[in-house]
């Protein structure tokens, strides 16, 4: 009875291992495949701008630190 | 009269000059014949002309001459998205959708009918009671105890969520309903990935914890051919481990080692294999897993209810030694000349059936 008890306990505390084990080094679906995000302008900034009217000037950004990214620029792609 | 037949003539001719060129119309659109008298279409089926414009459109018999895939193309890094048609899918869900559940239901019903129909046959085999009956001999240690049950009871398990794939829903989720049988399913397949490691690591303990003593020889010959005592008068020889129980090693071992490979295989998805290499792990994975279940059922049955005194080995880990003596006789020799000072041997008496 005591090797049953003790064969039990030793899988259920292997498959927990197990559980870590392969956990650990998962990615859900939408990290795994996704693409690396298109970016369409430098960080920090978007195509509408911080007033949302589509117009964005360059100044405008400096007093609207939210979403500011951190980082280098990207260099822009020429084609 | 006369202007009333001119009048039915001209009407006539009228109606047949209409008539015969839209009659002839459609055969000269699904063949045309040119000039010259030549039949545009050629002999591959082409036409050039255009006159059958979907005689030129790529079809999926078309595509399938070009490659085994149909198959576009994808900007995202998961290439294997880019197919679209893989045809061996069709032939894989035929086997998995149509054939699994009756080989399935087939091999472990007609093995549980066949074990059934051994007993009400054969009924128990009893122990054989002589002076020696009331001894005892150790016949597994502890180790091997341990190792035996933390396989048995993850092959349990394995099984039962194992036939869930197959028969859940459509045995199990009419009665319990879907969402009962989702959260059933869905732990199900996790015991299934996370208890197939012990598993693993049990089958490879047992490999080398009892090989030495599974080695076929002569001996195992001769207890094949006295049906292990069932043909003729008296127990044939047998050493540690008669050829039955080596056929079950050698089943756990073999099956065992097909079934964490191709567990593998499908547990890390496109590792080492396509789509295609994991249908095919899929089907080789599930009909090893039924005749392991149904190979295990009879090991089961002649280790418990079959045979008088069998289970002790697996359970206390001691056995009768009149028992012993009966179907192992060559071993208990040999662990008596080993052990002549008699560790082995103890004048407990027989716990009570």
């Amino acid at each position: 009875m005591k090797a049953f008890l003790a064969a039990v306990i030793a899988a259920i505390a292997l498959g927990v291992l197990a559980m870590f084990a392969l956990t650990s080094n998962q990615k859900f679906a939408y990290q795994a495949f996704a693409t690396s995000g298109a970016r369409v302008s430098e960080p920090g900034t978007n195509l509408v701008g911080p007033r949302w009217n589509g117009d964005p000037k360059p100044d405008e950004y400096n007093g609207e630190p939210h979403g500011k990214a951190e980082g280098e620029a990207s260099h822009p792609k020429r084609s | 009269m006369r202007r009333a037949t001119t009048f039915l003539s001209t009407l006539l001719l009228a109606v047949m000059l209409l008539a015969v060129p839209g009659a002839l119309s459609p055969a000269q659109a699904q063949n045309p014949i040119q000039a010259d008298g030549q039949n545009p279409i050629q002999a591959d089926g082409q036409n050039p002309m255009g006159a059958r414009p979907t005689a030129d459109s790529v079809n999926e018999e078309f595509l399938f001459k070009q490659e085994s895939k149909i198959r576009g193309r994808v900007s995202i890094p998961d290439g294997k998205s880019a197919n679209l048609i893989q045809p061996q899918g069709r032939e894989y869900q035929n086997f998995r959708e149509r054939w699994l559940p009756w080989i399935g239901a087939l091999t472990i019903l007609g093995m549980l009918a066949a074990l059934g129909a051994f007993f009400l046959f054969r009924g128990r085999i009893m122990m054989e009671h002589s002076q020696e009956s009331g001894k005892k001999i150790l016949r597994f240690n502890a180790f091997e105890r341990f190792t035996h049950w933390m396989t048995a009871v993850c092959f349990i398990i394995l099984s039962l969520s194992g036939l869930n794939y197959i028969f859940g829903k459509r045995l199990l989720m009419p009665l319990i309903g879907p969402e009962a049988f989702g959260a059933i399913a869905q732990w199900a397949k996790y015991s299934h990935v996370y208890l197939a490691w012990p598993f693993m690591l049990g089958v490879a303990f047992m490999f080398v914890l009892w090989i030495r003593d599974n080695i076929p020889n002569k001996v195992d010959w001769a207890w094949i051919k006295a049906g292990g005592g069932f043909i003729g008068k008296g127990h044939p020889h047998a050493a540690r481990f008669n050829a039955g129980q080596k056929g079950v090693f050698w089943m756990v071992a073999g099956f065992g080692a097909a079934m964490g490979v191709t567990g593998l295989m499908m547990l890390f998805p496109f590792a080492l294999t396509d789509i295609n290499g994991m249908q095919v792990m899929q089907v080789i994975h599930s009909v090893i897993g039924i005749i392991f279940i149904a190979g295990i059922l009879a090991h089961i049955y002649i280790g418990t209810l079959g045979m008088e005194g069998a289970y002790d080995a697996m359970g206390s880990g001691k056995v009768d030694l009149a028992w012993a003596r009966a179907h192992h006789d060559l071993w208990v020799e040999q662990e008596q000349a080993r052990t002549a000072s008699g560790p082995q041997l103890k004048g407990h008496p027989a716990p009570a059936e």
